[in-house]
C-alpha cells in the first residue's frame, strides 16, 4: 500500500513535470509579420498592389534625402547641385509598400558582390533598381531570372556613388578606407540579410527568357548626366551592339593602351582587372563602336575572370551586362568630358560577351585561355 | 555502501585444513543467486584484501585467529560488514554472502552513460568535454563524484579520456586512433555494462598495465546475469524521452552452456517545443547484446559475445552568449533556458535537423578463460568490431551560408566598426562636428542615438526583435529556402552544383584485437600478471551526400582552393591548367558530379597497429603490499587515400624535394604522369611511422593498522601520437607532425641539431610521469581517504583547424611539445548518522596548468602562402612565400580545460531495510576554464614576430591600436609568464575566460533521487527510481565550450611598402567564444521488474 502510494505520488510529479516542460514554450511578442507566402505575393502582383520600381523611385527619392542632413553623409557628396550619397528612409506602413521585379544579376563570376539588379517590364519599358543586401553569394538565394517580390516600407531607398539602391542607413566606419576622411560617415548602406530574406519572397522559378535586354548603341547613354534621368538607366540590363574590345583603360577619361604586364603586379594589364593594389575599386576597359564611342566594361578585381586577356580588338559583336553610373568624386568635381561618360557595363560572366571576328567567336576555356575554333552556342 | 552493520556471530563450518593454517573462504552472490566476479573482500583489522572469482569465490589464507570486520565490495551492490570470529587453524566458511543490488547506482550508471555518449565523437568544433563515464568502485570518493560531478563534466584529476582505459573481457576496446572509448556502442545496453573491474589509476590490475585515468574491464559472461527475465521502462526529458529494455537469462544449464540476452530501445520524436530541452532534437535507438558461455568443469569456459547499438541523435550546438541572451527571451519558463538550438529547422512545416549523427558499432568477442591449475590462470581472446559514425551537415557552394547563428546574422555583427581602440561604442557625430544628435533634415533620425549600432535603430531594433520572438526563418534552417535555390539552380544551371546540400561525414573505424593474459601465484605473497595486446585498427575518412536537397548533383571542387586559384597561380610557375587541378578533390576523377551517396572531397584511411607486452608482480605481506610492472609498446600509423587530393599535387609540385611529404611514395609516379593516372594504384599508400614506447610503474601500501593505510603508486610512460593527431592535414595530404618525421630519421636530425637520437626518437612522443599518495581509514562510523597526486606531461601534440582572417583562408595547425602539469587533493568522507542516514562529504582540488610554450605550424588547407617572401627574417636562408608558419603559442601558465578543478559535494543518503533509498547532493564547481584557442596566443601577435623570425602582418605591438599596457614610465607591462599585458579590449580577445558565473549561488548544483525496491513471490521484484538533477534549476552554470580561433582584422586600403597591411580590431565580440551549459532541472525515472 506504502509502495503505491509512493508511486502515485511520484508518478504525480513526473506528469507535472512533463506538463511543465511541454508547455514551456509561451507566446513571444511577434513583431510585425513582415513574410508573405508565394500565394499572397501572386494575389498582390494581380491586384495590382505593387508600386513600379519607377513610381518607388519617384515617391520615395528625394535630392537631399531625409535620413539626415548631406553634409552629414560624407563630404564628397555633393557635386556641384547634385548630391550622390543620399538616403530617403520609408517609414512602416500600415499599408505595406511591395516592389517587385526579375533578377538580372548572377554573382557566380564575382562581378557582383552583395548586389542583386532587378528589372520590372512596364508597359513595354524596363525598370531596374539595385538591391544591397549583407550577403556573400546572395545570387544563391536569389538567381537570374527569378522573379521577387520586396516589402519596402521600413527600408530606404538612397544613392551610393549616385547610383540608386534599395538599402538602409548605415554608418561606416571603416578608417582604413583610402580617404577615410571622405567616407566616413553614414550612407547608403547593406540590408541585413536576414532582413532582407524576411521581406524577400520568391515568385515561381527563374525563368531567363523572360529577361529583358535594352538593345542599345553607346551613344543612346553616354551623353547622360542629368542625375534624375540617370536613375531610370542605371541598374538596366542591356545589350551593346556592335562594339569591340581595344586594348585599353580608362585613363582619367582618356582612353589608354594596356600594357603586357602582369596582372597582378601591373594595374594596367591586358586584362580584364589587374591588381588594384588592394585599393578595391573595379577596374575599366575600354569597348568602342565602329563610330569611336567609347564606354567602359567594369570588373571586380576579385571576379573568377579578372584575369583573363582581353578580347582581341578584331572581334566584334554586343556586350551584355548591367549599365551603372558609377560616380562618387563629388569632392574633386571634374566630371569626366561627354564624349568619355562615367557609365560603364558590369557583365555577369565572360558568357555576356559576344565577338566574332567574321569566322570565328570569341570563347574562353574554364582556364581563361582563348578557345578558338568553337562556334558560339549560347543565346 | 550498506547503511546498515549485519553483525553475524558465524555458526562456522569447521574443517581442519590440511597445512593447519587459518583460512576464510566464502562465495558472494546476488538476491538472485548469481555468484559476483570481481567483488572486493577486505579484513579490516589485518589489512587483508582480495578479490572474487568467476564463480564469486573468495579465499584469504595465513590469517591471525581474531575478531575481525569483513567489508564486502561489489560494482552495483550494496556493500556488506560482517563481523566474524575467525578459529585458528581451520577454514571459517561465511557460506554464501548475499549482496543486494545498489539500486541507486544502477541508476546514475544509465544517466551517466547517457551523458557521456552525446558528448563522444561529435566533431563540430570542439565537443563538449566528455563526462566521466561509468562510475568506479567502491572508494568513497570515486562512488559519490562519478555521479554527482558528471553534469559539471568533471574529469578524474583532469586528464582526457584517453588516458582511461576500457576492456571488455580483458580485450582492449580504446579506439588506437581516437585513443578512446566508444560508449554508443553499448548505448541503452545497461546489462552489458552492468559488471566490471574498474581500476583507479596505475593501480595492480589483473587485467591491463594500467593508465593515468581510471582501467575499467567490462564482464560480459553469460553466467555473471541472474536467471529470468527483467523488463524495464524508463522516462525522461533528456535528449531522449523513453526507454524500454527487456534482458533474459538462462543461468547455467546444465549441458554448461548459459545465454544472456539483452533488448533496448530508445525514442524520442523531433521536438516541436521552441526552449524546451532537446529541442529539434530526434532520438532512435536500438541496441542488442547477446552473450553466450560453455563450461568445461569449472576451470574452463568459453564466452561468445555479440553488440550493437545502431543509433540515430540530432544534436544541438555551443553558441555565444548574445545568441543565448536572445533566445532565452523567448521562453521564460522554468525550464526554457539555454535551449535553443540553431541545427534544426521546419521543411514542409515539419521539424528538421540538419545535424544527425548515425552509429552502429557491431562488436564480436569470444574469450576463454582457463584456470591450468591453482596457480596459473590463463585468459585468451579475441574480438572485432566495426565503428560506424557519421554527422550530417549542411554544407554549400555559391551560396549564402544557411546557419541562423553564423556571426553576420547576428545583431552584434551590426556593432562592428562601431567599436572603438577602448571598447566603447564610437560617437557617430560626423569628423569630429559639434553635432548633438538631435533631428535633422525631416526629423526621421533616431532620437538623439548617436551611438550603437552601425544601421538605423529600427532596423536593428527589428532583427533584435526575430531572434527574441524565435522567427523560423531567421533563427532555423530555412530547409524550404534551400529547397527552392536548388530548384532554381536545376532550372538555370541543370548540370552545375547544387548550391545546398547535406553531406554526412563518416570516420569510421574498424579494429581486431587479441589479448593473452596470464596469472601465477606459484610463489608465496607474489602474483605475478602478463599481458599480450595486439590491436589492428583502420581509421576509414570519407564524406558523402546525405542529401542534395532536391539538386542535380554536387561537383566535387574544394570552393577555397577556387577562390584563391589567382593567388595560388602566382606562387608557382604553373599555367593556368595546372592550377585548375588545384581544386580538384581527386585529380583521377576531376569535377566528379556526384549523387545520393557517392563520395566526395576525401577519402582517407589511418592504419594501425599497437601492440602491447607487459609484466606485473604484485608482493602482499603482512604490512605491506607492493607491486611493479613493466610495459612495451609498439604502434605504428600509415595513410593511405583513394583520392589523388589537387592540392597535395600542387604542394609536391611546389616543394619538390618535399614531394614525398605530401604523395609519399607515390609522388614521382604522380608528377611524372601528365594527368594520366592510370598506372597508379586506386589506394595511393603513405609512409609508415613505427613508435617504440616503454612504460614503467611501483606502488605500495603500508598498513598502519587494519583500519589506516598509505598508499603510493607512481607511474613514468611515453605515448606515441594518436593516429588522429599524427598528419597536419590528413584530409588532403600524408604530411605527418613535424616530431614524426624528427622521429623517423632521428639519427639524421640528431646530426642536424646537435641533440641526442633519443631525444629525438622520443620527441614524437608524448612523455608522462606522476604518482600519488593516499592515505585512507575505515572505521565503522567513518570511513574515507585524502589522496595527494602529481602527473607531468611533455610533449603533447594536439590539432587544430580554423579560419584565418588574417591569412583569409582555411588553416590546419600542428601544436606540439604541449607541456603540462595536474596536481591537486582529493578527500572523501562517509559518516553514519543513526540506522538510517549516512553523510558523504567529497572534494576535489586541482591546479592543471600548462607548464611551457608550445610550437605550432599552421599551414594553408587550399595550399595557398600565408607569408610572403618579405616577411621572411633577415637571416632566412630559404626564398619564396611562406607556407608553413612556426611560431611559439603562449600558453604557459593557462589553465588545462577538461572540467572544475574544484569540485565539492556534500551528499546526505537514506536507506531503510525496507528497501527505501533516497539522497540529495549538493554540489559545488569552481575553477572552471574555458579552452584556449592556440590562433590567438601565438607569439608573433604579441611581438610582431614569429618563432620562426617571420614578420607578423597586425600584431598587439601595431602602434595605431594601443594594445600593449604600457607602465607610467612607458615601458611594455608583461605577465608573470612573459606575456604583454594587453589593454582592454584587445585583452579579450587572448585571454583565458573563466566559465564559473560571478554568483556564488550559481556555481552549486543540487541533485535529488529516490527509489523503492520491492521483493515479490518467488525472487520477483520491481524496483522504480527518480532521479531529479539541477533541482534548483541553476541556468546559469555552463559545461564548456571554446574559444573560437578566428580573431578580427580590419584590412587597410591599399598597400604599404607593397604590402596589404592588418590591423588587429577592437571589436572582441564579433567572435566570442561559445559555451554549453547545463540542463535546467531534469529528471529520470525508471521501473524495472524482475520475474
Amino acid at each position: 500500500m506504502k509502495t503505491m502510494k509512493f508511486i502515485i505520488h511520484n508518478s504525480k510529479f513526473i506528469i507535472a513535470t512533463a506538463i511543465v516542460a511541454l508547455c514551456a514554450a509561451c507566446t513571444p511578442n511577434a513583431p510585425t509579420k513582415l513574410y508573405i507566402s508565394e500565394t499572397e505575393a501572386e494575389t498582390l502582383i494581380k491586384e495590382g498592389k505593387c508600386l513600379t520600381i519607377e513610381q518607388f523611385k519617384d515617391t520615395f527619392m528625394t535630392k537631399e534625402g531625409n535620413y539626415c542632413m548631406p553634409e552629414l553623409y560624407r563630404e564628397r557628396s555633393k557635386a556641384g547641385d547634385d548630391y550622390l550619397f543620399t538616403i530617403d528612409t520609408i517609414p512602416v506602413s500600415d499599408t505595406p509598400i511591395y516592389i517587385r521585379g526579375r533578377v538580372t544579376t548572377d554573382d557566380y563570376a564575382g562581378n557582383f558582390y552583395k548586389t542583386l539588379c532587378i528589372q520590372q517590364m512596364v508597359n513595354g519599358k524596363q525598370q531596374a533598381i539595385r538591391l544591397s543586401v549583407d550577403a556573400g553569394s546572395i545570387g544563391g538565394l536569389y538567381q537570374l531570372g527569378q522573379e521577387i517580390l520586396i516589402r519596402v516600407d521600413g527600408l530606404a531607398i538612397g544613392r551610393y556613388a549616385n547610383q540608386p539602391q534599395l538599402c538602409l542607413p548605415s554608418y561606416n566606419n571603416n578608417i582604413y578606407a583610402n580617404k577615410a576622411e571622405q567616407k566616413v560617415g553614414w550612407a547608403a548602406g547593406r540590408i541585413p540579410f536576414a532582413i532582407f530574406k524576411a521581406r524577400t519572397q520568391c515568385i515561381g522559378t527563374p525563368d531567363q527568357s523572360k529577361l529583358y535586354y535594352d538593345t542599345l548603341q553607346i551613344t543612346d547613354y553616354n551623353h547622360i548626366t542629368d542625375l534624375v534621368e540617370a536613375r531610370e538607366w542605371d541598374a538596366k540590363l542591356v545589350c551593346i551592339e556592335n562594339v569591340h574590345f581595344t586594348g585599353q583603360y580608362d585613363n582619367n577619361g582618356t582612353p589608354t593602351n594596356c600594357t603586357t604586364g602582369d596582372p597582378e603586379t601591373d594595374g594596367n594589364a591586358n586584362v580584364f582587372a589587374p591588381t588594384t593594389e588592394n585599393m578595391n575599386y573595379p577596374q575599366s576597359r575600354v569597348i568602342m563602336d565602329a563610330q569611336d564611342n567609347w564606354t567602359l566594361v567594369s570588373t571586380s578585381e576579385y571576379a573568377k575572370y579578372a584575369h583573363f586577356y582581353l578580347p582581341a580588338n578584331n572581334y566584334w559583336g554586343n556586350v551584355v551586362g548591367i549599365l551603372g553610373f558609377y560616380y562618387d568624386n563629388g569632392l574633386n568635381y571634374n566630371r569626366y568630358p561627354p564624349e568619355a561618360s562615367d557609365w560603364s557595363i558590369s557583365i555577369r560572366s565572360v558568357d555576356d560577351l559576344r565577338l566574332y571576328d567574321g569566322e570565328e567567336h570569341w570563347l574562353y576555356d574554364e582556364n581563361g585561355n582563348y578557345k578558338p575554333g568553337y562556334e558560339y552556342s549560347k543565346n | 555502501m550498506r547503511k546498515t552493520l549485519i553483525a553475524v556471530i558465524l555458526t562456522i563450518c569447521t574443517l581442519v585444513g590440511a597445512n593447519a593454517q587459518t583460512r576464510l573462504v566464502g562465495r558472494l552472490v546476488s538476491v538472485e543467486q548469481q555468484a559476483i566476479e570481481g567483488a572486493t573482500v577486505t579484513l579490516v583489522n589485518q589489512g587483508v584484501t582480495t578479490t572474487t572469482n568467476e564463480e564469486g569465490k573468495f579465499s584469504l589464507t595465513y590469517l591471525e585467529a581474531i575478531d575481525e570486520e569483513v567489508i564486502v565490495e561489489a560494482y552495483g551492490f550494496m556493500s556488506d560488514i560482517i563481523l566474524v570470529q575467525l578459529i585458528e587453524n581451520q577454514i571459517n566458511d561465511l557460506g554464501d554472502v548475499t549482496l543486494q543490488t545498489d539500486l541507486a547506482a544502477e541508476m546514475r550508471e544509465e544517466v551517466v552513460l547517457n551523458l557521456s555518449e552525446m558528448d563522444l565523437n561529435d566533431d563540430e568544433g570542439k565537443s563538449q568535454a566528455m563526462a566521466s563515464a561509468s562510475s568506479a568502485s567502491q572508494d568513497v570518493f570515486n562512488a559519490t563524484i562519478s555521479y554527482a560531478w558528471s553534469n559539471a563534466r568533471y574529469r578524474g584529476r583532469g586528464y582526457e579520456q584517453i588516458y582511461e582505459q576500457n576492456y571488455i573481457e580483458g580485450i582492449s576496446f580504446n579506439s588506437a586512433e581516437r585513443g578512446q572509448f566508444n560508449f554508443s556502442a553499448m548505448g541503452g545496453l545497461n546489462d552489458a555494462t552492468r559488471y566490471r573491474e574498474v581500476v583507479e589509476g596505475m593501480e595492480a590490475s589483473n587485467f591491463t598495465f594500467g593508465s593515468w585515468g581510471k582501467s575499467t574491464n567490462y564482464l560480459q559472461s553469460a553466467t555473471n546475469y541472474a536467471q529470468g527475465w527483467k523488463v524495464g521502462l524508463a522516462g525522461t526529458n533528456r535528449n531522449y524521452k523513453g526507454a524500454a529494455r527487456a534482458t533474459y537469462s538462462s543461468g547455467l544449464l546444465e549441458n554448461g552452456w548459459a545465454f544472456a540476452a539483452q533488448l533496448a530501445w530508445r525514442y524520442t520524436p523531433y521536438i516541436d517545443v521552441k526552449g524546451q530541452i532537446g529541442e529539434g532534437i530526434s532520438y532512435s535507438s536500438v541496441g542488442y547484446f547477446f552473450t553466450a558461455e560453455k563450461q568445461w568443469g569449472k576451470d574452463k569456459r568459453l564466452s561468445l559475445i555479440t553488440f550493437g547499438a545502431p543509433t540515430r541523435r540530432g544534436q544541438s550546438s555551443a553558441l555565444t552568449q548574445e545568441t543565448y541572451d536572445l533566445t532565452n527571451q523567448y521562453n521564460k519558463t522554468t525550464w526554457g533556458h539555454n535551449n535553443y538550438n540553431p541545427y534544426w529547422g521546419y521543411q514542409d512545416g515539419k521539424v528538421r535537423n540538419s545535424r544527425i549523427v548515425h552509429t552502429y558499432d557491431p562488436t564480436a568477442i569470444a574469450s576463454f578463460d582457463w584456470q591450468i591449475d591453482e596457480e596459473n590462470f590463463l585468459k585468451a581472446g579475441i574480438g572485432y568490431h566495426y565503428s560506424m559514425y557519421s554527422n550530417s551537415a549542411l554544407t554549400f557552394y555559391n551560396a549564402t551560408d544557411p546557419r541562423p547563428d553564423y556571426y553576420r546574422n547576428l545583431p552584434s555583427f551590426l556593432w562592428d566598426g562601431q567599436i572603438d581602440k577602448n571598447g566603447n561604442f564610437i560617437d557617430k557625430t560626423w569628423n569630429g562636428s559639434d553635432w548633438n544628435g538631435t533631428a535633422l533634415g525631416n526629423g526621421s533620425y533616431i532620437d538623439n542615438q548617436y551611438v550603437g549600432p552601425s544601421i538605423d535603430m529600427s532596423t536593428y531594433n527589428t532583427l533584435v526583435d526575430l531572434w527574441t520572438s524565435r522567427d523560423d526563418k531567421a533563427t532555423q534552417i530555412d530547409w524550404d529556402a534551400l529547397y527552392a535555390a536548388n530548384t532554381a539552380n536545376n532550372a538555370n544551371n541543370p548540370e552545375g552544383s547544387a548550391r545546398y546540400i547535406v553531406e554526412r561525414r563518416h570516420n569510421d573505424i574498424q579494429e581486431g584485437m587479441i589479448n593473452l593474459n596470464y596469472r601465477n601465484t606459484s610463489v608465496d605473497n607474489l602474483t605475478i600478471t602478463a599481458g599480450l595486446e595486439a590491436k589492428g585498427s583502420q581509421g576509414i575518412h570519407f564524406k558523402t551526400v546525405d542529401d542534395l536537397l532536391g539538386g542535380n548533383q554536387w561537383i566535387d571542387v574544394d570552393p577555397f582552393a577556387e577562390r584563391d586559384i589567382k593567388e595560388l597561380a602566382t606562387n608557382i610557375g604553373l599555367t593556368q591548367s595546372d592550377i585548375a587541378n588545384v581544386k580538384q578533390n581527386d585529380l583521377r576523377n576531376p569535377n566528379a558530379a556526384v549523387t545520393k551517396n557517392g563520395r566526395f572531397g576525401y577519402d582517407y584511411r589511418i592504419n594501425m597497429i599497437n601492440t602491447k607486452i607487459w609484466a606485473q608482480n604484485e608482493w602482499k605481506w603482512n604490512a605491506f603490499d607492493l607491486y611493479y610492472g613493466l610495459q612495451f609498446t609498439y604502434s605504428n600509423i600509415q595513410r593511405t587515400t583513394d583520392m589523388l587530393n589537387g592540392r597535395a599535387w600542387y604542394l609536391a609540385r611546389l616543394n619538390p624535394d618535399y614531394a614525398t611529404y605530401y604523395l609519399a611514395d607515390n609522388a614521382a609516379a604522380v608528377l611524372a604522369a601528365n594527368g594520366d593516372y592510370s598506372t597508379l594504384p586506386t589506394r595511393l599508400a603513405g609512409y609508415t611511422h613505427h613508435f617504440v614506447d616503454p612504460a614503467v610503474k611501483v606502488g605500495g601500501t603500508y598498513k598502519i593498522d587494519g583500519r589506516n593505510q598509505i598508499k603510493f603508486n607512481a607511474m613514468a610512460e611515453t605515448k606515441a601520437p594518436l593516429g588522429r593527431d599524427a598528419y597536419i592535414s590528413p584530409r588532403v595530404h600524408d604530411r605527418a607532425v613535424e616530431n614524426i618525421y624528427r622521429h623517423d630519421y632521428a639519427a639524421y636530425y640528431a646530426q642536424q641539431y646537435g641533440t641526442s637520437w633519443l631525444q629525438e626518437y622520443f620527441g614524437a612522443s608524448q612523455k608522462i610521469a606522476g604518482g600519488d599518495l593516499t592515505y585512507s581509514f575505515n572505521y565503522p562510523i567513518i570511513r574515507g581517504r585524502v589522496t595527494a597526486f602529481y602527473t607531468r606531461f611533455w610533449n603533447g601534440t594536439e590539432l587544430n583547424g580554423y579560419y584565418d582572417d588574417e591569412a583569409r583562408t582555411f588553416v590546419n595547425q600542428s601544436l606540439t611539445g604541449i607541456n603540462r602539469r595536474h596536481c591537486g587533493i582529493e578527500a572523501a568522507a562517509a559518516v553514519k548518522l543513526g540506522m538510517y542516514f549516512t553523510l558523504t562529504g567529497v572534494v576535489s582540488v586541482g591546479d592543471y596548468r600548462y607548464t611551457s610554450n608550445a610550437l605550432a605550424i599552421t599551414s594553408a588547407e587550399n595550399g595557398m602562402a600565408l607569408a610572403d617572401e618579405s616577411d621572411r627574417a633577415a637571416d632566412d636562408l630559404n626564398q619564396g612565400p611562406i607556407f608553413e608558419l612556426r611560431d611559439s603559442v603562449l600558453i604557459k601558465g593557462l589553465r588545462v580545460a577538461t572540467g572544475p578543478q574544484v569540485n565539492a559535494s556534500l551528499k546526505l543518503s537514506f536507506f531503510h531495510p525496507k528497501m527505501w533509498f533516497a539522497d540529495i547532493t549538493v554540489n559545488y564547481f569552481d575553477w572552471s576554464y574555458l579552452d584556449y584557442a592556440p590562433a590567438r596566443r601565438m607569439q608573433g601577435l604579441f611581438t610582431g614576430v614569429r618563432a620562426d623570425g617571420s614578420h607578423v602582418n597586425g600584431s598587439y605591438i601595431d602602434p595605431e591600436i594601443n594594445a600593449i599596457a604600457k607602465d607610467e614610465a612607458g615601458n611594455a607591462m608583461y605577465d608573470k609568464y612573459g606575456v604583454p599585458v594587453l589593454n582592454y579590449p584587445y585583452s579579450l580577445h587572448s585571454m583565458q575566460e573563466s566559465l564559473v558565473d560571478g554568483n556564488v549561488l550559481n556555481r552549486f548544483l543540487v541533485d535529488v533521487s529516490v527509489g523503492k525496491l520491492i521483493y515479490l513471490k518467488n525472487r520477483q521484484s520491481i524496483s522504480i527510481n527518480l532521479t531529479v538533477n539541477n533541482l534548483l534549476n541553476n541556468t546559469h552554470f555552463k559545461t564548456g565550450g571554446y574559444q573560437q580561433a578566428r580573431l578580427p582584422r580590419q584590412t587597410k586600403q591599399g598597400m604599404t611598402n607593397g604590402k596589404i597591411v592588418s590591423v588587429i580590431s577592437p571589436n572582441a565580440w564579433k567572435f566570442p567564444s561559445k559555451y554549453y551549459y547545463a540542463w535546467g532541472t531534469n529528471f529520470y525515472l525508471n521501473i524495472q521488474y524482475k520475474f
